[in-house]
């Protein structure tokens, strides 16, 4: 509320030493960049809109190049209050971009003002901010010169407004209540009819009419509400259109009327099979505001619990994963799997998926009596079920023959499409941001980071289940060496704050009551995580302008971009390899539309 | 006991809300009237009526369609730690043309909403919904511009099962809760016999009925120990 420019020393001092910001000085010019001092962790730089493009092309194509657009979205600043040294905005729109070869990030942002919303789009050189400027014209209404197919992605094609500028409505309460008439049934499913004209598709060549079959929005295959849109000639795949936003629950909306408190529930349901893997980068975004340190029994915990929520998903994935490929039995097996995984998970923390279990600063409760036992038993149960699912499944030559160079793509492919996670290991890139930039107390342990070496459907299979015994490894030191020590940080601003001092005197009392009812109020900043979470990267972005709540919250999810890379993949390939694709990308869509 | 009957109508005009057919509270039990009429008739169809529905709410075959979370518990029902086969739905079909029921598990967007509708149209009567979950029985945690909250202003709904999402065993109640309410269902036994409408039993508030029990816990198990 005070501070009236976003600026620490820790971040500011790692700026200006890196070599990428001196680079672009040095080809732009001292005046033409202006850096931004963040909680991030990495360069923050404002650009003219002018020299977007040219300076998206020189990172791209630089020695160690900056290879991923990590991101892409932007923060409609009209009511931002503290951002004083910054340039004037009305919507800023930031380019995250991320070098494997370097390990580091660079983040661009452009200032657009509300008379003229308009920039170049990047997709000739990042092939997957199309889906980002879709995202970001949806949300926002601002325009992209040279997009291929602008268009809503989210939103249904028959909505009105632009849902993230500051003056849309945010519940469901404000707006009418919702109706649905016969006639406007007719105009909605009109609305959802594809045209392959208007995706400069055509309905036949010299030889042959092309087939266009729709899958999904509800497909058993499809993993919830996706629908992809596929040309056919034949049996093969001459094209395919991924059609998304049936499942957007507008969950960075939702950020900016929940306290920081409030919001971590809704972290859970953004990959809702990953559980409190989703708090994870959220928490960690806001200690890094708040300036809180937490203790060593807090870290161990939080890295047991999230591990226990891989497996899980992993478990389900490899369920799903071979039911896609016709087998019908394993998905029994793992789901047997999962209810131990679900036994303990309830035990520590009171809930199957959705615990919301970590706290702002710690945890919500200490492990309760006998927990080391539980977990125990499942360290012990799990691995020869590993061992049975790889000798029952992936050793079965049907699988091998369904699997083995089916949808299979490169490294570099990947890095185009912003493919992260298992998904791009199984390609043989070892990036995996635990070992790689180690965050929340992931340096104190010891495991492996599994790759494949194709990049296909099998990879990708084989790949969970290596994970699943890397976590488990984990798992085993968490139990072995598990501190002793609070499980809250000692800090004010950590919620709700510790019980025992509130009942000693009425200082302590009248702040937690404030806390726990108004919220923690975080000084202005901004700050992001990022995590490796059960499907790739996952990261929070963070803006605080010195409120109770969040000016801007920014959910990057992996799922997006994986799905965004099908078309590339599928060109060519067969309806069923499709489906086994789809099945080895493993994504759930609200980790998609958010 | 009293009932709502509906009945289906040949011409719809354009403007008309879904839920589409009207509705109308009966409060006598429509056998009744039957019996009036004859005691023989009146007998046999009840029976007959029973006996119908002892088949239908034994062989529930789900559609297999899932929208977001609850989905994931709702599987989780299917498969083998929970198994749905004990009570006769374990035949998941991928088409509605096949289904007798429709789980709104998970959150009802308004994107998704004409879909859904479309995809319940697809059924065939005899058909029922469950509404699982907190999104899908009132919008829940996300009272947000994109959901509907609840996808009761489309849909009839005959079971909430609450919850967010609720766990299997809640699922598998909510079943149950189906299959008592199809027991007490009328329906047309063919298209001669009895007024061709459904009259749909008002069951008793779970709520109500287990309140009395509820409150009588006083202390809760302490959360210190396994």
């Amino acid at each position: 509320m005070s501070a009236d420019t976003p600026t620490t020393d820790h971040t500011a001092a790692g700026i200006t030493d890196d070599p990428v910001v001196a680079a672009l000085k040095q080809r732009f010019g001292d005046h033409a960049i202006l850096e931004q001092a963040t909680l991030t962790g990495m360069p923050v730089l404002w650009i003219a809109r002018e020299a977007l493009t040219e300076a998206l092309g020189f990172l791209r194509d630089m020695p160690e190049p900056f290879e991923l657009l990590f991101d892409l979205s932007a923060i409609d600043e009209r009511l931002r209050a503290n951002r004083r040294g910054l340039p004037a905005s009305d919507f800023t729109v930031f380019y995250h971009l991320m070098s494997i070869s370097r390990n580091r990030d660079v983040m661009l942002k452009v200032a657009l003002a509300e008379s003229d919303l308009k920039l170049p789009s990047v997709v000739s050189r990042y092939p997957n901010a199309n889906w980002y400027e879709r995202e970001v014209w949806d949300m926002f209404g601002i325009d992209f010169a040279g997009h291929p197919h602008l268009t809503r992605i989210l939103m249904p094609p028959t909505w009105n407004g632009h849902p993230l500028r500051k003056d849309h409505g945010a519940r469901a309460t404000e707006f009418d209540p919702y109706t649905l008439t016969v006639e406007g049934q007719d105009v909605e499913q009109k609305a959802l009819q594809f045209k392959p004209e208007e995706w400069g598709m055509r309905r036949e060549n010299a030889d042959t009419e092309f087939m266009f079959l729709n899958l999904g929005p509800n497909h058993p295959s499809a993993h919830g509400a996706f629908r992809i849109v596929l040309q056919l000639d034949g049996e093969e795949i001459v094209d395919c259109v991924p059609d998304i936003g049936y499942h957007h629950r507008g969950a960075e909306k939702m950020g900016e009327r929940q306290s920081w408190h409030s919001f971590i529930p809704y972290t859970d349901r953004i990959d809702y099979t990953g559980g409190v893997m989703n708090n994870f980068p959220y928490v960690l975004a806001v200690e890094k505001l708040a300036g809180i340190e937490v203790p060593d029994r807090v870290k161990t915990i939080r890295i047991m619990m999230a591990e226990m929520f891989r497996i899980n998903s992993h478990l389900l994935f490899l369920g799903t994963y071979l039911q896609d490929l016709g087998a019908m039995t394993p998905v029994f097996f793992t789901f047997t799997d999962r209810q131990k995984a679900y036994e303990v998970i309830e035990a520590i923390t009171g809930f199957r998926m959705h615990p919301a279990w970590f706290r702002i600063g710690g945890v919500a409760m200490d492990l309760p009596k006998g927990w080391d036992t539980l977990v125990k038993g499942f360290l012990d149960w799990m691995p020869k079920r590993l061992v049975e699912y790889e000798r029952a499944m992936m050793e079965n030559a049907i699988v091998r023959e369904r699997t083995r160079h089916v949808a299979a793509f490169t490294t570099r492919e990947a890095l185009a499409w912003g493919v992260t996670g298992p998904n791009l290991r199984a390609t043989g890139c070892d990036f995996d941001l635990r070992k790689k930039r180690p965050y929340g107390g992931y340096e104190n342990f010891d495991f492996e980071v599994p790759l494949g070496s194709n990049g296909d459907v099998f990879d990708r299979g084989q790949l969970r289940i290596e994970e699943m015994r890397q976590s488990l490894r984990i798992i085993r030191q968490c139990v072995d060496n598990m501190p002793a020590g609070d499980y809250k940080a000692d800090h004010p601003l950590t919620t709700p704050p510790p019980r025992e001092k509130m009942l000693q005197h009425i200082e302590t009392l009248i702040t937690h009551f404030l806390q726990v009812s108004w919220g923690p109020v975080l000084k202005p900043n901004e700050s992001f995580q990022m995590a490796e979470a059960t499907k790739g990267i996952n990261s929070y972005y963070l803006t605080s302008d010195g409120n109770t709540m969040s000016y801007r919250t920014r959910i990057r999810t992996p799922s997006f971009p994986h799905l965004q890379q099908i078309p590339a993949v599928m060109r060519g390939g067969f309806v069923p390899d499709l489906i086994a694709h789809l099945g080895s990308i493993d994504f759930v869509m609200a980790d998609v539309d958010r | 006991m009293p009932y709502t009957l509906t009945r289906a109508e040949d011409a719809v005009a354009a403007d008309e809300r879904y839920p589409l057919g009207e509705r109308q509270r009966v409060e006598e039990d429509p056998m009744k009237q039957q019996v009036h009429r004859n005691v023989f008739t009146g007998k046999l169809e009840e029976v007959l009526n029973s006996a119908v529905n002892w088949g239908r709410k034994n062989s529930l075959w789900p559609y297999n369609f899932g929208l977001s979370c609850c989905y994931v518990e709702m599987t989780t029902a299917f498969t083998a730690p929970h198994d749905v086969a004990r009570f006769g739905s374990e035949v998941i079909r991928a088409s509605p043309r096949q289904a007798d029921f429709m789980v709104i598990a998970g959150t009802c967007f308004i994107k998704m909403a004409p879909v859904i509708q479309q995809l319940y149209d697809q059924m065939l009567e005899p058909k029922w919904v469950i509404s699982m979950g907190s999104c899908a029985n009132s919008g829940g945690m996300y009272d947000i511009y994109s959901v509907v909250q609840g996808v009761d202003k489309f849909l009839p709904v005959d079971v909430y099962v609450p919850g967010c999402p609720p766990r299997p065993e809640a699922f598998l109640q909510g079943l149950q809760l189906l299959q008592d309410s199809i027991q007490e269902e009328r329906r047309p036994l063919s298209w001669v016999v009895g007024d061709q409408g459904v009259y749909r039993a008002e069951m008793p508030s779970q709520r109500e009925k287990h309140r009395d029990r509820r409150i009588q816990a006083t202390e809760l198990r302490t959360p210190d120990s396994i």
